[in-house]
């Protein structure tokens, strides 16, 4: 089933929580809603699945108007952060709920639901734990029995808020993985919520980037990291690769030879290299930190009165023995350019730094 | 071990902690202790026979009755308030929620013979209904209905704060993904809502339940005092006290009393299975296993 959302605006008080939101979701499409927290992706998604009205706008699902559809109509799987399982139930009438609610005329048999809440076990390989209760479980293992109970009722559209926000580094990286074969295996649309770049990227066909009520882009996960639209998506995105640091990417200001203006250039800092001797374009600094972090070395420079974040490959760094308190060059290989308006201008090959 | 040196180190010393033991362990004793005993050791003053005498008394019997009447009346509306009451201040947002949940607590500051007194004026024979009701021939002053509303309304807030808290840290997840998944507004408060407060709206009922039998303030105001027709027990005693018949009023003390004595154990059993419960329902989350 395809989601469209059609000038979607919602407010809390004073405060817009989406502001105009227009998206397409295809049929079949792992779509990712990325932002920072308050950005309104939970609210959306909220919005789509019925908890949540709209002040204006419209909710199509495949093509036919469902604003008017009660939650428990739109025939969405939802599922929540802190997995609200139903405390006081086993496993397995947690996952059997959405059979037994049924109207009379479309409940299976008890001996129909035992075989398929079975085989949803089974599914997220589970089926040993069918007597326990939700206070028995791991956190993974309530979240991928959560996920269990959405598909029992066979949604054609599951929603995800923060599906592995509350769990462990380890943990969610397999859920996540186990989550996108689920997807492929089971041909539906599917949403989620996430702050995790790291985790949009790796999971979902597009990615929807919000920030304060708004899209900022849209997009394949490539398109997004290698071409961002604004500033913002710039620096959201750009902690993948500096993940447990502030600063965001080299920023810079700088003026372009063939056009006077002032623009804002981003340099991501694995797109700087380093040299010992002067080349075209490079710039002269002094080695303050330097930082090994499994894979790669994180350097920080120090030019004029500017902090320039560098990461090298190990090798790279090898070859270069870098020492704190040396003289280098750095040469930034790849720049974008935002101008005063934060629309993005066309880099031009050769530029002074004025930093 | 350590733990044993560690709680030496934080104690008071034994002369602190003896005489905080007297000092609590005695006002128990005089004011608790000591007046439930002579309640009995008064009843039985004159041997059992006399006791049971002083209960069969027909006045009497028909106060334990209408007691009995009363609590099982006032009951469905408690829980049927309180439910409905804490289920809209704990799942959502509305205007003058504030306000909802201090009138909720009005009974518990207004004294009981205002209360009373509120009554007397919408429906006594002088008050805003009063000449409608009498033209109708509803007596609601001086009869069992009037009884029940002022015993409602002096036990309608027990039920409602006992499970606000409840339901507000349970939050409305539970119920949302009861929806999403199907379930009518029905389904979900049978099967998710109401399993998740039970023992909490058992406490609540015991303790409006204790009030309810025990009221004396509203309920004298309204009842007119009938013999056999509008006493409850409360009432009943003092009326017999103030025959000078001790037999007869401690005797129907000592029925309040046992009254009280099994709320006690009954809340402490609730009390004990509601954390047993949760205490099961919300443990620790053990080791991550995949």
């Amino acid at each position: 089933m395809s989601i469209e959302i059609r000038n979607i605006s919602k407010r809390f008080g004073n405060f817009v929580a989406l502001d105009n939101i227009n998206l397409d979701i295809p049929t079949g499409e792992l779509v990712a809603l990325l932002g920072p927290s308050g950005c309104g992706k939970t609210t959306l998604l909220r919005i789509i699945a019925g908890m949540e009205t709209a002040d204006q706008g419209e909710i199509l699902f495949s093509g036919a108007e469902a604003n008017h559809l009660h939650a428990r109509e739109r025939n969405v799987g939802f599922v929540f952060q802190h997995y609200a399982l139903f405390r006081h139930m086993t496993v397995f009438e947690n996952v059997a709920f959405g059979l037994r609610v049924k109207p009379r005329k479309e409940r299976p048999s008890d001996a129909e639901i035992k075989r398929r809440v079975m085989e949803l076990l089974g599914l997220v390989q589970l089926d040993w734990l069918a007597d326990r209760y939700p206070s028995q479980l791991s956190g993974g293992q309530r979240q991928r029995i959560a996920l269990a109970r959405a598909l029992a009722v066979e949604p054609k559209v599951l929603l995800l808020d923060e599906p592995f926000g509350a769990l462990d580094t380890k943990v969610r990286k397999e859920l996540r993985r186990w989550l996108r074969r689920l997807h492929d295996d089971m041909h539906i649309s599917s949403v989620f919520v996430t702050h995790d770049q790291e985790e949009a990227l790796e999971v979902a066909d597009r990615v929807v980037v919000m920030n304060h009520g708004k899209i900022e882009q849209i997009g394949s996960p490539d398109e997004v990291y290698s071409s961002p639209a604004s500033p913002f998506v710039y620096q959201f995105l750009g902690n993948v690769n500096v993940f447990h640091s502030r600063v965001q990417g080299g920023y810079a200001e700088v003026e372009c030879r063939e056009k006077p203006e002032r623009a804002t250039a981003f340099v991501r800092p694995h797109d700087i290299d380093i040299t010992h001797s002067i080349a075209e374009g490079s710039l002269e600094a002094t080695v303050q930190h330097v930082h090994p972090i499994g894979p790669v070395v994180r350097i920080e420079l120090l030019h004029g009165r500017e902090i320039v974040e560098v990461e090298l490959s190990r090798e790279r760094h090898e070859a270069l023995q870098l020492a704190v308190g040396q003289g280098v060059w750095f040469r930034p290989r790849q720049l974008r350019f935002f101008g005063a308006d934060n629309q993005p201008s066309a880099a031009s090959e050769k530029q002074a730094f004025l930093f | 071990m350590s733990s044993n040196k560690l709680t030496r180190a934080t104690q008071e010393p034994a002369w602190v902690r003896y005489t905080l033991l007297t000092v609590g362990l005695g006002f128990l004793f005089f004011f608790l202790g000591l007046p439930l005993v002579a309640v009995f050791v008064e009843a039985l003053a004159q041997g059992l026979p006399i006791y049971l005498e002083a209960l069969k008394e027909s006045e009497t019997r028909s106060a334990i009755w209408l007691t009995i009447v009363i609590a099982l009346a006032v009951l469905p509306f408690n829980i049927l308030f309180g439910v409905a009451a804490a289920w809209a201040i704990a799942k959502f947002e509305f205007k003058g929620k504030s306000l909802l949940i201090t009138l909720i607590d009005l009974p518990f500051a207004v004294s009981p013979v205002v209360a009373g007194l509120i009554f007397i004026l919408m429906f006594g024979s002088q008050g805003y209904f009063g000449e409608w009701l009498a033209a109708k021939d509803v007596k609601i002053i001086f009869a069992v209905p009037g009884m029940i509303l002022a015993t409602l309304f002096i036990t309608f807030p027990f039920i409602a704060r006992e499970l606000i808290p409840l339901m507000q840290s349970q939050g409305k997840d539970e119920e949302e993904a009861a929806i999403s998944l199907g379930a009518s507004g029905w389904q979900m408060f049978w099967r998710v809502t109401l399993p998740n407060i039970k023992w909490g709206l058992l406490y609540g009922v015991i303790l409006s339940n204790a009030r309810a039998m025990g009221e004396f303030g509203a309920v004298s105001v309204v009842s007119g005092h009938i013999r056999g027709e509008t006493n409850t027990l409360p009432l009943h005693v003092e009326i017999l006290y103030n025959e000078y018949n001790a037999i007869g009023a401690f005797a129907a003390a000592s029925v309040l009393a046992l009254l009280a004595l099994v709320t006690l154990v009954a809340k402490t059993i609730v009390e004990w299975r509601m954390k047993a419960e949760t205490d099961m329902l919300n443990a620790e989350l053990p080791g991550e296993k995949t």
